[in-house]
């Protein structure tokens, strides 16, 4: 059984998943209520927090899996990329636990971890497919051939999706996280109101900073009356843009590469109107989309185990 | 009662294997690397990890990530070994290492930690209260060396060992090994964000 442990930001994540993939516990603490008078993650509020959560999610994860740490082979571990000082907590924990029990540490890198939320339980996905990876840190889209590896085809020039949704969230006067507030209020908005841009780049990257500035105008220029009254069509209207310019390129990159499936993960993959947008299109489990470390210790079944002692020194990457 | 000892409050992580007194070796390098300081000791040593009694973990003040590697170190060794954990201040050690001076730990930001009436503290080097005939050790005697010169104190060579918080002395002042989450590190600074959201 492969024990895996996530900080890279704000879950503090620990999880117990078999060598052939079948979660066994998946265990997340969240810190987004710490972070929403912040209005975004702190980096040295959540690596505090994650210091005091990340041995009880780890014994928590056993308790659920019924398992002892006796019953662990492998501890898998996010190495990067994420807040550097986040990272740091998880690493020394795990290392110090496969330190213990003299097994193998299997860092993975969370992008990879992201990927592999679609090869667990029973229908795991099978490459060759297109993913796109939305979530708060990372806007990517993948060229997936094989388990354990993958290309990048595009990747955002500024803001990631996510952080377009929560920055979008704040202009709107809108909680953290942002995504799931907007989600919530263009259900009754109107998603053709306002015709925000998409950015229009040549080949398969992304830009969300010129939504955001239309946003921003936008909202500057209504008064406080008709911004109250427009709040929803804002919202559906802005989460339109952004949906449309993922499911865009997702497209032309399944049609890039012939590929004849695409993937969704991350964060941004639970918002309602993307999951509608792509028909056909493998979404990975809505409990699987942000961060967890179920996700980690799938992507280390296709990652190189590092023996004892070599992973002693080991340190993160931002 | 055979104990492991570690700080990485400091640029310095220190690391020791102490059994009744007797320091069985010792070791410095980065927190990242504790561990394989650690392993060393033991191999040594000739000890396995299942004969550890307590683990005496630095709890700063110091670098906020360094002290937190050290604590989340020590609360998972504990939870693997079943072994328990007692905290010691970084400040308490580097004390112990030189007894009659005031302990000064670099805190960034032209501040600095150290003991007031035996509690710890943050604040300028310029204030704190030297008298002639003052010893002053720690990184942050030899960074604000200048300084503390001048208020009549002395600080000895760089090189000193009196400037590290070597973990001998964290095993030899450990008490009350308990449960490894009541041992908490010492911040003593409230996160930026919060001051900004007070202000
Ligand atoms: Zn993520």
């Amino acid at each position: 059984m492969i024990l895996a442990l996530e900080t890279s930001c704000d879950e503090t994540a620990a999880a117990l998943v078999t060598d052939d993939g079948a979660v066994r516990a998946n265990v997340v603490s969240s810190q987004a209520d710490l972070h929403a008078r912040y209005g975004g993650v702190v980096p040295e509020v959540a690596s505090r927090r994650h210091l005091e959560l990340v041995v009880p999610v780890v014994r928590e994860a056993l308790r659920e899996a019924n398992a002892e740490l006796g019953d662990v082979s492998r501890v898998a571990v996010t190495r990067g990329p994420g807040l550097i000082g986040a990272l740091l907590i998880g690493l020394a924990a795990a290392k110090a636990v496969a330190w213990a029990r003299r097994v193998p540490l299997v860092p993975v890198d969370h992008l990879q971890g992201h990927v592999a939320s679609l090869y667990l339980g029973e229908d795991a996905l099978e490459p060759p497919f297109v993913c796109l990876l939305a979530s708060g840190g990372h806007t990517l889209l993948l060229d997936v051939r094989e388990r354990g590896a993958a290309t990048v085809l595009g990747t955002t020039l500024d803001d990631a999706a996510g952080e377009a949704f929560d920055k979008g969230a704040r202009l709107l006067g809108l909680g953290y996280p942002g995504g799931a507030a907007i989600d919530a209020l263009a259900r009754s908005g109107d998603p053709d109101a306002f015709a925000f841009p998409v950015a229009r780049l040549p080949g398969l990257d992304f830009s969300f900073s010129g939504l955001k500035t239309a946003l921003l105008y936008t909202v500057r220029a209504l008064p406080q009356e008709e911004l109250e009254r427009r709040r929803a069509d804002l919202a559906a209207s802005y989460q339109r843009a952004i949906v449309r310019a993922l499911v865009e390129r997702a497209r032309a990159a399944a049609e890039r590469t012939r590929a004849d499936t695409v993937a969704v993960v991350g964060g941004v993959a639970a918002n309602s109107e993307l999951r509608g947008a792509l028909p056909g299109a493998v979404l990975a489990p809505l409990d699987l989309c942000t961060d967890n470390a179920a996700m980690i210790a799938s992507a280390a079944r296709y990652a190189e185990p590092v023996p004892y002692p070599d992973y002693l020194g080991l340190d993160a990457y931002a | 009662m055979l104990i492991l000892a570690f700080d990485t409050a400091t640029d310095v992580a220190t690391s020791a294997l102490v059994w009744d007194g007797e320091v069985l070796g010792e070791l410095r390098s980065r927190a990242v690397t504790l561990l394989e300081d650690v392993d060393a000791l033991l191999r040594r040593g000739g000890l396995r990890d299942s004969q550890l009694e307590g683990i005496a973990v630095g709890t700063g003040p110091g670098s906020f990530t360094g002290l937190r590697i050290g604590l989340a170190t020590a609360r998972a060794l504990s939870f693997a070994l079943d072994a328990p954990v007692a905290g010691v201040s970084t400040l308490d050690a580097l004390a112990a290492g030189a007894p009659g001076a005031t302990p000064v730990i670099d805190a960034r930001r032209r501040e600095v930690f150290t003991l007031v009436d035996g509690d710890p503290r943050v604040l300028p080097p310029a204030e704190l209260d030297l008298v002639a005939g003052s010893v002053c050790v720690g990184d942050g005697a030899v960074r604000y060396r200048d300084v503390l010169s001048a208020a009549g104190a002395s600080v000895p060579p760089d090189e000193s060992d009196a400037h590290v918080p070597l973990a001998r002395f964290h095993a030899l002042l450990a008490r009350d090994f308990g449960p490894a989450e009541q041992v908490e590190p010492v911040y003593l600074r409230v996160p930026d964000a919060d001051r900004t959201l007070e202000a």
